[in-house]
């Protein structure tokens, strides 16, 4: 059966308060359209002729049809055949959820997303083994790769033809858990993080973002990267920890100034253009399968950069971070075996280039 | 009482739940007393929109301007006109803030920096860039803040407003308030950029968008907007993603309803019982010191429904007073 790519590409992220708060980039729609245009060209330049779409009324899909009647109406034959799920929009995360799920049911081989790290974490939370092949459309974007996204639609249409082996086409990524347990009602709710997880002070979640460093407690990563903006950065420039190493990093903070001893100050690019001094008590690995018990005691938890939950003395916190949670598409190493076994080429030439 | 974990102290918060409250049981009485026959020409309510004018104008003061819309009784609550003033002058009685002659579409009262409602659309914007080009000149760190409905966003004033205001580095602030309809025109057929956010980069401006159903990421994001502009950081344009209760105008059918929206809404995104489950979950107020704000608001309403029904109506000699101000 030819394989069906699955897109999700969320019209909403790159709309928060970091806008005003530091330069963030404001990706518009279209651009958005044009990105997935791309993709779907690679898509279909490697032989996929159908791709799934969630629904969504921000205009994404509006512009991207109008591209592909373009290319039509000129008699370009370059784009894959373009189906929606058949689905209420709500307009919030649920959208995601919701035909992410249904995409993964429809058996598609790959799930293409535009948008932060927000975006992927909910596609994450329902894909299952669907591998991920993501493109940054947010942000403070840590999860996804800056790269063109042609490149990535290749690497993603070789992979799903089976081109490329699985071992080289698809890589395990990490994640981490997070359970709150209600002290009033018992109820527990439970939530991931692709990439970090930060405990602050504020208890509302109000705009959402993180910005204030002065409020930044506890922060668990699933990987450092010291190439990258937000809280992954922080840990990032005090021990590194790799995407595919086993286990992350746990770090103490404090209000930068404080006379405590041993607290160390850190200047980190927190937000785009945003350098902030940051203040560490300490840091340690955070192995994985076992379960943190944060010492800070109530605020809020931001999952990926985002305020997401909030906390009070009565309420249990728990995290746990896991290995091999959820597949993505390596897109480094599926090109590098397509360009060294010529996957490209029309016709078979030798090796080594003969003269 | 448990610590308090908000942004505002407990006399803000109890501030902020009281407009909103006083928003919503102003509107619901002119719905009532509107179908009664009881108020003359035209009304456009704000219920279920209040946490998007409460959460901007905490940060503002009667220095600060603010040009409003035909939807305009909750921003003139919000920025502090007397709600009998208020309710006078949607009655057309003499003693209203315009003494009877505007009505619900024309409230206006320059001391409390409200420079009116509008019953044409998208004709704030390019007031409140002259009210921040005065501000800017004078040097007062005042700002403006012009409220649209996403119809009125497709407004050539609006547009030129966001061009003017982004070439003079004036400190406005652009609201979008957007409920998804023009009237009844939804806003993905009748607004070809597909996001406030957008129009606004397009202009050089950043812009942002907020769940303008939620009271403290409208208060958080407009905080930061202010600020920016009040210390000459320049215009931004901060877009509300809210609902609206009734009709475009009292007396819609809402005949572009799906079928259930109305309940949905109601049911799942009411400012005002969202702000009160934080407030009462969060132990920081009480229900009951909720439900005490709820009688001081019914009576306040109610006391200014009786005092403008009792209040004169204009006479003709009224006329052609006050059409000119001299400044």
């Amino acid at each position: 059966m030819a394989p069906v790519v699955g897109i999700v590409a969320n019209p909403v992220s790159a709309r928060d308060i970091r806008r005003v708060v530091a330069n963030a980039t404001s990706l518009q729609i279209a651009d958005r359209a044009n990105i997935l245009l791309r993709v779907l060209a690679a898509l279909h330049a490697c032989g996929v002729r159908d791709v799934l779409m969630m629904p969504e009324n921000g205009g994404i899909r509006a512009h991207v049809e109008r591209g592909m009647m373009r290319a039509r109406s000129r008699g370009e034959d370059i784009y894959p055949a373009l189906h929606t799920v058949s689905m209420p929009v709500t307009g919030t995360v649920a959208d995601t959820h919701h035909a992410t799920a249904e995409m993964r049911r429809a058996g598609v081989s790959a799930l293409v997303v535009l948008g932060g790290d927000g975006t992927h974490r909910a596609v994450a939370a329902e894909c299952g083994t669907v591998p991920i092949a993501g493109i940054s459309t947010g942000t403070n974007n840590a999860f996804p790769e800056h790269r063109e996204p042609t490149i990535t639609g290749l690497a993603t249409g070789l992979a799903v033809t089976g081109r490329v082996p699985p071992h080289i086409a698809f890589s395990a990524n990490k994640r981490i858990d997070v359970s709150l347990v209600s002290g009033a009602t018992g109820a527990t709710v439970t939530e991931m993080a692709l990439v970090d997880v930060a405990l602050v002070t504020e208890r509302y979640i109000g705009a959402r973002a993180l910005w204030r460093t002065e409020n930044f407690r506890e922060l668990y990563v699933t990987f450092a990267d010291p190439e990258v903006i937000g809280m992954s950065a922080i840990a990032g420039l005090l021990e590194p920890v790799g995407r595919d190493e086993s286990g992350g990093l746990m770090v103490r903070l404090s209000p930068d100034g404080d006379c405590r001893k041993g607290v160390t100050t850190l200047h980190a690019p927190i937000a785009p253009g945003m350098m902030a001094r940051v203040g560490i008590t300490d840091w340690r690995r955070m192995p994985a399968g076992v379960a943190f018990v944060p010492e800070v005691s109530a605020g809020s938890v931001a999952l990926d950069g985002e305020r997401e939950l909030s906390f009070s003395e009565r309420d249990r916190l728990s995290l746990t971070l896991r290995d091999d949670a959820f597949r993505t598409v390596n897109v480094a190493a599926v090109m590098r075996h397509a360009g060294q076994n010529r996957l490209l080429t029309g016709t078979p030439v030798p090796v080594t280039a003969a003269f | 009482m448990a610590q308090n974990p908000f942004p505002l102290g407990k006399d803000e918060l109890l501030k902020a739940y009281r407009t909103m409250r006083t928003i919503r049981e102003f509107e619901e009485r002119l719905h009532v007393d509107f179908a009664k026959g009881d108020i003359p020409g035209f009304v456009h309510l704000y219920a279920g929109e209040e946490a998007c004018a409460t959460g901007i104008m905490m940060h503002l003061n009667d220095n600060d301007r603010i040009a409003s819309t035909h939807r305009g009784h909750g921003h003139c609550i919000a920025k502090g006109v007397d709600v009998h003033a208020m309710m006078a002058e949607i009655y057309g009685r003499s003693t209203g803030a315009c003494r009877g002659k505007g009505g619900s579409m024309h409230i206006a009262d320059l001391s409390k920096g409200m420079m009116g409602a509008n019953g044409i659309l998208g004709a704030g914007a390019p007031l409140i860039c002259g009210a921040a080009l005065a501000a800017k000149v004078r040097g007062d760190r005042g700002v403006g803040i012009t409220f649209v409905g996403d119809g009125a966003s497709n407004q050539g004033t609006f547009l030129e407003s966001l061009n003017l205001a982004a070439v003079w580095n004036l400190p406005v602030v652009f609201v979008v308030e957007n409920n998804g309809y023009a009237e009844s025109t939804a806003m993905e057929w009748a607004v070809s950029c597909d996001s406030y956010v957008d129009r606004a980069t397009g202009f050089g401006m950043p812009g942002v968008t907020v769940d303008g159903t939620d009271f403290f990421a409208v208060y958080e994001a407009a905080g930061e907007i202010i600020r920016r502009a009040r210390d000459g950081g320049g215009p931004a344009l901060l877009e509300c993603n809210m609902v609206r209760f009734y009709g475009h105008f009292e007396g819609d059918a809402q005949t572009y309803r799906a079928k259930g929206e109305l309940e949905a809404i109601r049911a799942s995104r009411d400012c005002l019982t969202i702000l009160s489950e934080r407030l009462v979950e969060a132990g920081v107020i009480g229900r009951d010191e909720l439900q005490a704000v709820d009688r001081e608001v019914n009576a306040l309403i109610e006391d200014a429904v009786r005092a403008a029904k009792a209040a004169p109506l204009p006479v003709a000699e009224d006329l052609l007073r006050d059409v000119y101000v001299s400044y």
